[in-house]
């Protein structure tokens, strides 16, 4: 048999995520629409077989002027899915009908779902489905997808729709000098494109949409012909096309609604809504609020529950259950110590860090997952867009910058709450320069090293803010990212509770992206990282070496060590940095094994004497911390980075970056703050750090170059 | 006209005109924003308002609430 498409529809908030978890279940396959950073997400419908529903992302209406509306519109048009589940906010049917209109004129056909009919039934608002069925020549039914009510007869609906052949009447949207227009242009038009949708192109060509008119390709002199048809129009109704058609929308829909909906005038006065608004959108309050709600999210996630689990996961579960269990298991069926070594040390110890994470991220998805959808993550951007905006970010940024404290992983994945996509890309590249956990034990040695230095992580949290701050100014000012951050106008959804399966499965989507990553790449580097680690030259011949420093990693050390040596990096740090691309926890315990310390004991004192010999003085150590915490992160989050750029270009110009601007600090640090201490003698490399430091101030104070005047409205 | 950013909290509106760039105006328009529309300022912080459109509730930020301009 062969399948059936249903596309699903709707505005944002319109409740369209849950009606899709519903009907699906955990059937879901999650993606990105190729090209963008825009979330595909796709199910097939439980309970029937061949059934596949295909969740399209808010949008409210298809113009193509951002990535979602691109996407549904193409979606639509050309992969012509066989119905559409065009979801509809029963408490705001005015606006969500805008789309409905819109819909209806591909042709396909549809079915209208009126959501959220709890609050409708409480509000005490009536509605007449009858006529609504009878104006817009489609099935409408009332439903509740947060409570489950009706959704499956949704369902049954599209699908009878898709299987009847009979064309329905479409809408009456357009007047007199309109649809004569219109109707002019289907005429010239109904060779060209597929008959079903064209009251859909017609009404683009009217409005002059750059893509259709592209993709028609029409002769010059029926252009010429259409165009005619569009002024005539224009002239009459004294007013250009698109907003012709917008108003006639409008017109059409609030006539509509004012015969077939009957609003319960009787209630007045604030909504339960409005009150928690009144209090959390607070002139005065709303910062405090805020504060305290994210400092018991980070309370929870990092410093209690989520420490607990990661703690328990990476010392107990790996270290005292897994770690030993394999090693003996591989012992018992008698293989050789190389092969032991590499699975136990290299692979499930170099694989336990980052899972060590999981559970940690769960919690912080879960968390974050609630503020989203009771709706007050909308709140929280609108609050913070009035800092973030001055930095050139939008209100959205702070959460990533947030989660990043925690792991860098969840914190790039977290960004697709951010519409924009420059504003995405760049919170994506400057977002794990906030030091995470696993940047935790390598700043605590650092600090340990430089005797009594309590200052040291204060400082390094600061200069990350510092450096997150700065390095967007610079961004901002080159061509990739110029341009205003995208002016703020969003949706405030009412409150509700969450359901918990939304938030399960929300999380999980999340997580389990996760930990495919680390079974696939991170499993092979843990492999190599190994390997280059446990093998080297030794007496001539190739194998597992005991000395590390013959080992092929400490070769390629002293190999990229010219590279490094402006910095006061000696071939052991230079290898430890190798190991922290592949993840920030192998910054430490690659010292442990080079200095030849059988147990990598973090930040015991005796580590601190026997690393004495790597840094040649404090600011070296310093030089060395600096590097580290703000160059590309690990792994794990590199490869998170390069899926969800949704560009290949824009991904190594990240990493670049993130390089370029580590060692740019570190350089200046090593060279001008160790002459200053007195600690480093002045040299050629003297001179490269005062002129990068120069080509730095340079950038952050030099006007925009894509500076556009005009909207300097501030 | 006056644009919607200066109008303080409370009062009720009508939109005129729409500014800025046209993809701008465009978003603007779909989300109901279309002349003759009744706006009410919910609350208003330095140009940063909350307003009610139609049964929508709506956040803009100064820069965008100052290319609305109503009477």
């Amino acid at each position: 048999m062969e399948e059936l498409h249903i596309a699903l529809a709707g505005n944002p908030n319109s409740g369209k995520t849950t009606l899709f978890n519903d009907l699906s279940g955990s059937n879901q396959y999650v993606g990105n629409w190729p090209g963008v950073t825009v979330e595909k997400k796709e199910g097939r419908l439980k309970g029937k077989k061949g059934i596949i529903i295909q969740d399209l992302p808010g949008i409210y209406s298809l113009s193509p002027y951002s990535p979602e509306e691109i996407v549904s519109r193409n979606y639509l048009i050309e992969e012509k899915p066989d119905a559409i589940i065009n979801i509809v906010d029963g408490t705001n049917i005015e606006r969500n009908l805008y789309l409905t209109t819109q819909l209806l004129e591909t042709g396909i056909p549809t079915v209208v779902a009126i959501n959220m009919m709890d609050v409708v039934r409480k509000n005490g608002d009536k509605i007449d489905f009858a006529m609504l069925e009878k104006e817009l020549g489609c099935k409408v039914i009332p439903m509740s997808a947060l409570k489950g009510d009706s959704t499956f007869a949704v369902a049954d609906a599209a699908i009878a729709a898709a299987q009847n052949v009979k064309k329905s009447e479409e809408p009456h949207v357009f007047g007199g000098a309109v649809e004569h227009a219109l109707a002019h242009i289907e005429e010239t038009i109904e060779d060209k494109v597929d008959r079903k949708n064209l009251r859909w192109f017609a009404v683009k060509v009217f409005e002059r949409d750059e893509k259709v008119m592209e993709e028609l390709n029409l002769p010059e002199e029926i252009r010429a012909h259409l165009e005619e048809h569009i002024r005539d129009c224009e002239k009459e109704m004294d007013d250009d096309a698109e907003s012709i058609i917008t108003n006639q929308r409008y017109t059409y829909i609030q006539e509509l609604v004012a015969r077939a909906i009957a609003k319960n005038r009787a209630k007045k006065g604030l909504s339960t809504s409005e009150k928690i608004d009144s209090v959390l959108t607070n002139r005065l309050l709303a910062l405090p609020i805020f504060a305290g709600i994210m400092f018991l999210v980070y309370w929870i996630a990092v410093s209690t529950i989520g420490g607990w689990v990661t703690d328990w996961t990476n010392d107990t579960l790996f270290g005292e259950w897994i770690q030993p269990w394999a090693e003996t298991m591989l012992q018992n069926a008698g293989a050789s110590d190389w092969s032991i070594s590499l699975v136990v040390d290299g692979i499930i110890g170099g694989l336990a860090a980052p899972l060590g994470f999981v559970p940690q991220m769960a919690i912080v998805f879960l968390l974050l997952g609630f503020l989203e959808d009771c709706g007050y993550m909308a709140r929280v951007a609108f609050i913070m867009d009035r800092i973030f905006r001055r930095f050139g970010l939008s209100g959205k940024s702070f959460i990533p910058f947030l989660i990043s404290s925690g792991c860098g992983v969840p914190a790039i994945l977290s960004t697709r709450t951010i519409e924009s996509e420059k504003d995405r890309r760049m919170t994506m590249i400057t977002t794990t320069m906030i030091p995470c956990g696993a940047k935790l034990p390598v700043i605590a040695l650092i600090a340990s090293f430089i005797t009594g230095a309590w200052w040291v992580a204060p400082l390094m949290y600061f200069m990350a803010i510092t450096l997150v701050v700065i390095s967007c100014i610079i961004l901002k000012k080159t061509k990739a990212f110029s341009g205003e951050p995208v002016p703020f106008v969003m949706e405030l959804p009412a409150y509700h509770w969450p359901t918990l399966k939304g938030l399960f499965l929300h999380m999980w989507e999340r997580v389990w992206a996760f930990i495919k990553k680390a079974g696939t790449i991170l499993f092979v580097c843990c492999a190599v990282m190994w390997f280059l680690a446990s093998f080297g030259f030794s007496d001539g011949s190739f194998g597992l070496v005991d000395e590390t420093e013959a080992s092929l990693l400490a070769q390629i050390g002293k190999a990229l060590l010219f590279i490094f040596a402006p910095l006061g990096f000696t071939w052991q740090t230079v290898a430890s940095t190798l190991s922290g691309f592949v993840a920030k926890e192998g910054l430490v315990s690659t010292m442990g094994v080079l200095a030849g310390l059988a147990e990598a004991d973090e930040y015991a004192s005796n580590e601190v004497v026997a690393f004495s010999a790597f840094f040649a003085s404090n600011i070296a150590a310093l030089s060395y911390l600096v590097f580290n915490l703000f160059d590309s992160p690990c792994l794990a989050a590199i490869s998170t980075m390069a899926k969800e750029m949704g560009s290949r270009r824009h991904f190594w110009y990240a990493l670049l970056f993130q390089n370029v601007t580590a060692y740019a600090v570190t350089l200046m640090i090593y060279q001008l703050g160790g002459l200053a201490a007195g600690e480093v003698p002045f040299s050629g490399y003297t001179i490269a750090a005062l002129a990068v430091l120069g080509l730095l101030l340079f950038l952050l104070f030099r006007p925009d170059p894509y500076a556009d005047g005009k909207h300097e409205l501030a | 006209m006056i644009p919607l950013a200066m109008i303080e909290a409370g009062e009720k509106v009508r939109m005129m005109k729409l500014g800025g760039p046209e993809a701008t105006r465009r978003h603007l328009a779909d989300l109901g924003f279309i002349p003759g529309a009744l706006i009410q300022v919910v609350s208003q912080r330095d140009g940063d308002v909350i307003i009610k459109l139609g049964d929508t509730r709506l956040a803009l930020t100064k820069p965008m609430a100052a290319r609305i301009l109503v009477e």
